[in-house]
């Protein structure tokens, strides 16, 4: 797959003390939606802003869209939502697409175009013709969005898209970068809101402490975590998992905090039938069985406690243990 | 793509400036300032205001022209004290948000994620700064030309040269602003600090104008001085002569001429206490005008209007009305009128090159810190 953001080594120190990006290597590919997670201060806006040309980088290595990072005239190409944008309350919702279409290098008559296009696209064509004073959080964010998408960007990067929007407004949302995607272009989200990150993204990078310490399809990160969980009505004992253990062979057991439940990577349910049996004849009653993958968020949880520095807000200074 | 982006940019400023109430009432009072240009007359009877005849006002056509009083009162009333005040800090107030706006977060990132270098954005936003100032001038002008041909009967398309005149004038202060506002990222910040700097080089040309007045009065009291001592000298050899006819070939030594005439030794005097005042004087403007090469010429650029519409004559008066300035201590005269011309020599004598270049370099300087700042700064 052709590599739309592929940066290797992005470094960024600010004032020669804090260590914001410690080496970033990133890969997406054309056409694909991709999710950037990681806790505050990880350094993911940072990343896209040195994408951006927004902040410059103490040492990056690696293309935009074909291009070296850095190089201006690519951004025609990108579209882009910030995740504190305060965009002028002065203009109205179309007059606000019309400068950033111009300012994209935008023709003025497919400015006006795609400006009631995309008004309508994102549900605000009534209110096409009113002051942005005059919306509401979720009404701004969905301007944003049109705003991202002005220039026919191949690739759009939104932070916090679905920040102050609600739940209607979110499925809309979603079904918007969904048709971006089968549109052919890039999707690049930067969110917390890992429920909807899973929901539509392809593959996902989880940021901890200014480095990436995952990158993959959902699938690739649940590798050797999914599998059949087996939970009794009450704890297992020793004496039982040991039998278990002896009777799966060649299955590995996966770790659980529940003292109730057994999980096993494994995706035949045939294979684990032998762990029920011993259950039983343990005189233990099951309450539950099925196959079991872990969620994106005890994916990140995980990934953040690997490193505990990550869970702290604030970049790392330099010299900080890794 | 670069004219589609600086329209964009600057049809953005004239919503912002819209969007203002201050632009509007600035407008309006422009207006109507310079529409109450057309409220005062002048015939051969005198000055009038609407329908009232003005009778402590010694003018009429006889004395000055017509096209002379409203060019004067338009220097005077409406660049002097209009444009180059009130104007000047209502358009402070309007536009030194502009720069510390753009780095707002939440703004500046949309506008560096365009196609559109830094160094241009940041020019081009500055730029859209003057245009505030560039519609208030053009108003007033334009209007103020109308009200003259009605009013004076000409058509004085020079009135227009106010429009760069006063933009310059104004981005050497909005230069100052707009470096404040990108360190500072503070409307109030900027403000005050333009306010502080205007006012110290108000302080600086006061301060010139006293020096050049005190330095050109001190001259001319030295001028009469060497005068009345030779004509003394003179005398006196003539009256030491005529006491010594019998001797052609008598030339009076300098201790006889003293002796004779022991005034002469004070006059010496004070004569060398001038010259000495005269030199320490010269060192002061001298220092001054040092100063006040690097620094922007805001009085000097809006005089530059004055030397285009007003005739030398007419800003300098009718010598036979003025009173000469008595010397309590020497019971020296010197002529008013004289010396006004005299100063207002020394500062015309400054070539336009020196008063527009050196303001520009200043303005170059500041612009130049300004993008670089600009381009290196992570937002």
């Amino acid at each position: 797959m052709e590599a739309v953001i592929d940066v290797q080594g992005v470094e960024k120190m600010y004032r020669r003390k804090v260590h914001a990006l410690r080496g970033v290597d990133l890969r997406v590919g054309s056409g694909e939606i991709f999710g950037l997670l990681g806790p505050n201060g990880a350094g993911k806006s940072t990343l896209v802003k040195v994408l951006l040309t927004v902040i410059r980088a103490t040492k990056c290595q690696g293309t935009l869209l074909g291009s070296t990072v850095g190089d201006k005239s690519v951004l025609r190409q990108v579209g882009y939502l910030p995740e504190h944008h305060n965009f002028p309350k002065y203009l109205t919702s179309k007059q606000l697409l019309r400068h950033f279409g111009a300012m994209s290098g935008v023709e003025r008559a497919q400015r006006n175009r795609k400006a009631d296009e995309l008004l309508e696209v994102v549900g605000m064509k009534d209110w096409a013709n009113a002051k942005l004073g005059s919306y509401s959080k979720g009404m701004r964010q969905r301007v944003g969005l049109a705003q991202a998408l002005m220039n026919d960007p191949k690739l759009i990067i939104l932070d916090e898209p679905t920040d102050g929007v609600d739940p209607i407004g979110r499925k809309d949302i979603r079904e918007i970068l969904t048709h971006l995607k089968d549109e052919g272009r890039t999707v690049f989200l930067n969110s917390h809101l890992l429920s909807e990150l899973e929901m539509v993204c392809d593959r996902v990078a989880i940021m901890v402490h200014g480095l990436v310490r995952q990158q993959g399809t959902i699938e690739e990160l649940t590798d050797g975590q999914s599998g059949f969980a087996v939970r009794a009505t009450a704890p297992i004992s020793e004496d039982l998992r040991t039998q278990i253990s002896s009777k799966l062979v060649g299955i590995d057991p996966i770790a659980t905090d529940d003292p109730t439940e057994l999980v096993f990577a494994t995706g035949d349910a045939e294979k684990v039938q032998p762990a029920i049996d011993t259950l039983r004849s343990g005189g233990m009653s099951i309450q539950a069985f099925g196959f079991r993958r872990p969620s994106l968020e005890e994916l990140f949880v995980k990934a953040v406690q690997e490193h505990p520095d990550g869970a702290r807000p604030g970049a790392q200074r330099k010299g900080a243990r890794s | 793509m670069i004219l589609m982006q600086t329209k964009a940019m600057f049809i953005d400023a004239y919503r912002e400036l819209n969007a203002k109430k201050l632009f509007w009432i600035t407008m309006m009072l422009t207006v109507v300032f310079s529409l109450a240009l057309a409220t005062i007359g002048i015939d051969e009877s005198g000055v009038s205001f609407l329908w009232f005849k003005i009778g402590f006002l010694p003018l009429n056509t006889d004395i000055i022209t017509a096209k002379q009083f409203y060019l004067a009162a338009f220097s005077y009333l409406g660049i002097g004290i209009w444009l180059t005040w009130i104007a000047t800090i209502l358009a402070i107030i309007s536009t030194s948000g502009i720069i510390p706006d753009l780095v707002t977060e939440g703004v500046i990132e949309c506008m560096l994620a365009k196609p559109i270098s830094r160094v241009r954005l940041f020019l081009t936003k500055y730029s859209t700064g003057l245009m505030f100032v560039a519609l208030q001038v053009a108003a007033f002008s334009v209007v103020s030309m109308l009200v003259i041909w009605i009013r004076g009967g000409y058509l004085e398309p020079r009135i227009l040269l106010a429009i760069p005149i006063v933009v310059c004038f104004y981005s050497f202060l909005y230069s100052v602003t707009a470096f404040i506002g990108l360190i500072s990222k503070s409307t109030m910040t900027a403000m005050l600090i333009t306010g502080l700097f205007w006012g110290m080089i108000f302080v600086i040309n006061l301060g010139e104008n006293i020096v050049i007045t005190f330095e050109e009065s001190t001259r001319l009291y030295v001028q009469e001085r060497e005068e009345r001592i030779d004509l003394a000298r003179s005398n006196t050899i003539k009256l030491l002569e005529r006491q010594n006819p019998a001797d052609e070939e008598y030339e009076p030594s300098e201790d006889e001429i003293l002796k004779m005439n022991p005034f002469l030794t004070n006059f010496q005097i004070e004569l060398e206490n001038d010259r000495k005042d005269l030199r320490t004087l010269g060192v002061w403007s001298s220092s001054i005008f040092a100063v006040k090469t690097i620094l922007p010429k805001t009085a000097e650029t809006i005089d530059l209007l004055n030397r285009n519409l007003i005739a030398d004559d007419a800003l300098m008066g009718d010598e036979s009305e003025d009173e000469p300035i008595i010397d309590p201590q020497s019971d020296i005269d010197i002529d008013q009128s004289e010396l006004n011309r005299n100063v207002t020599e020394r500062f015309r004598e400054r070539s336009i090159a020196w008063i527009l270049g050196t303001s520009f370099l200043f303005e170059g300087v500041l612009l130049g810190l300004c993008c670089w700042i600009f381009a290196r700064r992570d937002f």
